[in-house]
């Protein structure tokens, strides 16, 4: 049986124990007085608070109940929000307008043309922020680890993203921000060369910060290599390789770096290339629970580095997304500790979740604006610890300002405007149909797990294309269902519209600018040009021998372009073989 | 439109129409569902892939002789992409082959308009109901292939073998009867010899493709300048008569032009192979192009012979190459795999697998009982710089030099 196989059977257990515990408080009459000793603790450490029109709340809603059945099931099955299995909330308070740490939810992905100009973009985005949250889109040569200047990418410099090539244009993209604040932090949307992208962060943090900034720097690298190889197809090296990098860069991230999330655990990709809500999770955990097992092989303590993981999800309008973070936690808490034997921290699933951009399409784009309203509804519903709210302008080109604001004024609308979440923790959770999808939700995602148990684990299930296989297969179902009418989309197939379509502005990025990145990439090489090849020498000994790349990274950036270190290491260990 | 328009009824062969995703590009999702719907509405697919450039597109395109390019592009460029591929195709006399595409809204009516003006035929925008996709291609796209004394090179190469497959068309099942031949194609001839062909055959996922693939990168350094060639077959569906050819997609190393890679559909054909193998295999020998020949039979069982090895007619390969991976269900299905008879060579391939090593004694215990000349190569294909990959690529030469 493949660890996957015993993760079931260790949620089925816990499960099978909530019950049992519910039974015993219903005829066990000492425990059912310690139950509703511990439950008169908990009401009477909820502090109450008011609406604006005056209505008295509490500030967690809790169910109305004093019956031990229900207690226990409620503090077993669910736990209070922030307690095992963590199905309410990763923490006990969130969202909430006085208290609470103070940091909004809101992290969007921005990133187009040349550093400079993401750099502007950001601090337009964050200009009414309180924290400092940043979100980097890359463009797709440095997605792929290419650099500007490699042969027929020109067309492709800064669309969709920032081009990357060196150190400098890193310390260009964050010009003006303090990342050494408490409350900053920089996530980065990077996964094959996301080592070398870090290295150069950390670098061009040092340049600005000096050597022992280093610790102080907070955000998340995506880094996720499994989900990449199942749906996003960003892999450069083999697999096995590529998995190695990684953990050499979470091993050293863990005691360097301790407010780094070396790697962001991701649906979203696997949901957008077209899996259903359950695939999305079940492949999300799935994955998480194998990079927990290739850090213990590596000797690596699971309860220093379970709290580095962080989670992606994708949150569309189908129903499943109701519940669909909920169930991700409690299942992850339970693996985790059942089988990882984790400790609490390492026991918490963190969620960073995205609305869904294939939910958005280009008739009628200004629908696209409630739909995302929606899915932040949902993603709020299941205490996402962070949001990416979509422009409505998704479906044409990276977001333009107008749009990316719109997007971002509809997560304060929801969050800071509106009650729903301001006063009251849980204010909707409990409902009878919410539990009712859990367990269906439950239960499909831990067929799931058996399924690629029988192929041997997560890792000989790819090798099968299983998960590929099942995503396209849903991805063209969903393509499908909407020409068979069979999926209503407004403005698409129902209510078509007989307006032509308008004609949006366009976030390009001009040849000109093109050409600009490639002249400074070229000038950084010529700069570098005697140094380069004794950092490339040193870290291809270290790629050889087995040594932590990323230890060397570090060094090699300072001299070294993306495409000149990805070109050292594929040299060394070879090229990804993609399949369909 | 460049491509001349046939009705649907006088085209008699699946149309080809060759698939990709741009460079830097990794939006698959799109394109695989057109792939899917392309091949149930019984056209041949030829996927190269997602992240591919445009010059791997245009060598695909020429290799393969496809009807038409569909591009799938989302990641911004579109229009200096879609132009690149055009102008390739152009420059190396291939303009014939008209390049379209889609990519949701990321395509604009604004740079459609550019894009036809510098070439493109045709672009798809988001929201389009897949039937109106597939009526379209296939209304647009048929043809009628040709010998063209204008094509040059790979191309006149790869209009021969569809030539060859056109003439091997079943007619009412039987695939004996061939439908209307047409003139055997011209193909040059330079003189030089005709090159050693290797027929591989083993069971559906056993690593051909992948074994190949390391082969062809062995073949490019350690000949610095021949070519290699590649027929991979692949089956047609029983129903649709469509396929998806997504052999292409794995095999990195023939990203070169010295690699001359064609996808077969099978057609209908139940020996292994497209019934147009005979004719494909000694087109590519009589063009004197290629040092190496390598033929990949689709998944075989235990009683097949794609290459003819067990008849008494002349065999359609010099040597054959019997791959297999360890799970093959024990010993007694071992025995009854009768391609082990007649190999040449055998690879064991996927050693990294546990039950390899007992596969290997097993193996050979089987060989041995054989009193032939076989010999046994335990490779680990997936595994970059494999050492038996390079022992059996060596043994492979050594063979190709007594034939000569
Ligand atoms: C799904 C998606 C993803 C998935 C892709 C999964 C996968 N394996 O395909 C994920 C989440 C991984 C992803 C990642 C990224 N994405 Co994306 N993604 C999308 C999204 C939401 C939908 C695209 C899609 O597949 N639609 C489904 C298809 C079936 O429908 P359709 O687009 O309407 O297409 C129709 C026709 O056009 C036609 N068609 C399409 N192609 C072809 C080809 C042929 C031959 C034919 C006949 C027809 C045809 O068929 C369809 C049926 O009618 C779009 C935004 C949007 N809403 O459109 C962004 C979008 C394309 N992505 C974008 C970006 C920037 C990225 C990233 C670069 C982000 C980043 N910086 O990290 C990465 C890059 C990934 C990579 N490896 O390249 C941008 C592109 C911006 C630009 N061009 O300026 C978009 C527009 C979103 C945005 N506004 O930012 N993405
Ligand atoms: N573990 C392992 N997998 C391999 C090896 N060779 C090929 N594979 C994988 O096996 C699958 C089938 O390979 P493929 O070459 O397509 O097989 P074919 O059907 O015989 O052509 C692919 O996922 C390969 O990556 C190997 O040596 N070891
Ligand atoms: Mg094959």
């Amino acid at each position: 049986m493949s660890s996957l196989g015993r993760i079931a059977e260790s949620v089925d257990h816990y499960n099978a124990h909530v019950a049992a515990e519910v039974a015993r408080a219903r005829t066990d009459k000492k425990f059912a007085a310690e139950l509703r000793a511990r439950w008169a603790k908990v009401q009477a450490s909820v502090e109450t608070t008011k609406s604006p029109t005056g209505t008295a709340l509490p500030r967690l809603a809790l169910p109305q109940t004093d019956e031990p059945g229900a207690i226990a099931e409620y503090l077993l099955g669910q736990g209070l929000p922030g307690e095992f299995p963590y199905a309410n909330a990763a923490y006990r308070e969130m969202y909430l307008d006085k208290g609470s740490s103070g940091e909004e939810p809101m992290r969007l992905f921005a990133g187009l043309g040349l550093a400079e100009d993401t750099n502007e973009r950001f601090h337009y985005l964050s200009k009414n922020q309180k924290s400092l949250r940043l979100s980097t889109a890359f463009d797709g040569p440095t997605l792929y680890g290419m650099d500007s200047d490699a042969e027929g990418v020109l067309g492709k410099v800064g669309e969709g993203g920032v081009a990357i090539d060196t150190v400098e244009d890193m310390e260009r993209l964050f010009a003006g921000f303090d990342l050494t604040r408490k409350d900053a932090s920089v996530s980065m949307t990077m996964n094959a060369p996301a080592p070398v992208i870090l290295a150069m962060f950390i670098a061009a943090a040092k340049r600005r910060f000096g050597a022992d900034c280093v610790p102080n720097l907070r955000g998340t690298i995506q880094a996720d290599m499994l989900k990449e190889v199942q749906a996003q197809n960003e892999v450069i090296f083999p697999i096995d390789a590529s998995l190695r990098f990684l953990c050499d860069m979470i091993e050293w991230c863990v005691p360097n770096m301790p407010r780094w999330y070396p790697v962001s655990i991701s649906g979203y990709h696997i949901a957008e290339a077209g899996a259903t809500p359950v695939q999305q999770a079940a492949f999300t955990l799935s994955n998480g629970f194998t990079y927990a097992e290739l850090l213990k092989a590596r000797g690596c303590d699971v309860n220093e580095f379970g709290p580095r993981f962080s989670f992606f999800l994708d949150c569309g309008l189908d129903v499943e997304y109701l519940v669909l973070g909920r169930v991700c936690r409690s299942i992850w808490a339970i693996g985790m500790k059942e089988v990882f034997g984790a400790n609490a921290k390492a026991q918490a699933l963190k969620l960073h979740t995205q609305t869904s951009g294939r939910s958005l399409i280009a008739a009628e784009f200004q629908n696209n604006l409630t739909r995302t309203a929606v899915e932040l509804m949902l993603a709020y519903m299941n205490y996402s610890n962070s949001c990416h709210s979509n422009s409505a302008d998704e479906p044409f080109t990276t977001p333009t300002e107008k749009y990316a604001l719109l997007a971002s004024h509809g997560q304060s609308i929801i969050i800071e405007e509106s009650g729903l979440f301001k006063h009251t923790m849980n204010l909707f959770g409990g409902a009878p149909g919410l539990l009712i999808l859990e367990r269906q939700v439950e239960k499909a995602i831990l067929d799931v797990f058996r399924e690629m148990d029988t192929l041997g684990g997560v890792l000989a299930a790819q090798e099968q294309r299983y998960q590929r296989s099942k995503i396209q297969e849903a991805g063209h179902n969903y393509e499908k269902q909407i020409y068979a009418h069979e999926r209503p989309i407004i403005g698409l197939n129902k209510y078509i519209s007989t307006e032509p379509m308008p004609s949006v502005p366009l976030a390009r990025t001009s040849p000109k600018k093109q050409r600009l990145q490639v002249t400074r990439l070229k000038a950084f090489k010529k700069k570098n040009a005697a140094k380069a090849p004794e950092a490339l020498q040193r870290l291809e000994n270290v790629a050889r021998h087995g040594g932590n790349v990323f230890d060397e990274l570090v060094n090699t950036v300072e001299v070294c372009s993306l495409g000149q270190i990805t070109g050292c290491l594929s040299h060394v260990v070879g090229k990804f073989r993609p399949m369909v | 439109m460049a491509a001349a328009k046939t009705s649907r009824a006088s085209f008699a062969t699946p149309l080809r129409i060759l698939t990709a995703v741009p460079v830097c590009d990794g939006h698959d999702s799109a394109v695989t569902t057109i792939n899917i719907e392309l091949a149930r509405h019984g056209l041949e697919v030829i996927y190269l892939g997602y992240h591919q450039a445009a010059s791997a597109i245009v060598r695909a395109a020429i290799q393969e002789d496809a009807n038409v390019v569909g591009i799938s592009s989302y990641n911004g460029g579109h229009i200096v992409f879609f132009k690149e591929v055009v102008d390739q195709l152009k420059k190396s006399g291939n303009g014939d082959i008209p390049v379209f595409g889609g990519g949701g809204g990321t395509i604009t009516h604004g740079d459609e308009r550019l894009m036809k003006r510098q070439g493109t035929d045709r672009i798809f925008f988001a929201g389009t109901p897949l039937d109106d996709i597939m009526n379209l291609v296939k209304r647009d796209y048929a043809r009628d292939a040709k010998p063209n004394a204008k094509f040059k090179g790979d191309r006149a190469l790869a209009r021969a073998l569809t030539i060859a497959e056109e003439n091997a068309m079943t007619v009412g099942g039987d695939y004996s009867k061939t439908s209307r031949p047409k003139a055997a194609p011209t193909v040059q001839k330079t003189g030089k010899a005709p090159g050693f062909v290797l027929g591989v055959a083993g069971p559906g996922g056993a690593g051909k493709s992948t074994l190949i693939d390391e082969l062809t990168s062995r073949f490019l350094r350690s000949n610095p300048t021949g070519r290699i060639a590649i027929l991979a077959n692949d089956p047609s569906h029983p129903d649709t008569g469509g396929a998806i050819l997504g052999d292409r997609v794995s095999a990195i190393y023939a990203q070169d032009d010295r690699v001359f890679f064609r996808s077969l559909a099978t057609r209908g054909n139940l020996t292994g192979l497209s019934a147009s193998a005979p004719a494909a295999i000694d087109i590519l020998k009589k063009s004197g192009e290629f040092d190496l020949i390598l033929v990949e039979s689709v998944g075989v069982g235990q009683e097949s012979d794609p290459f003819g090895i067990f008849g008494k007619a002349k065999k359609l390969v010099d040597a054959s190459l019997f791959v297999l991976a360890p799970y093959y269900g024990g010993l007694i299905q071992l025995q009854k795999i009768a391609l082990l008879n007649g190999a040449d060579l055998v690879a064991l391939n996927k050693c990294d697998h546990p039950m390899a090593h007992t596969a290997r004694a097993e193996i050979q215990a089987r060989l041995d009982q054989n009193g032939k000349d076989q010999m046994l190569y335990p490779t680990t294909a997936a595994k970059h710089f494999d050492p038996g990959v390079d022992h059996l690529f060596a043994a492979i030469a050594t063979l190709a030099a007594k034939n000569s």
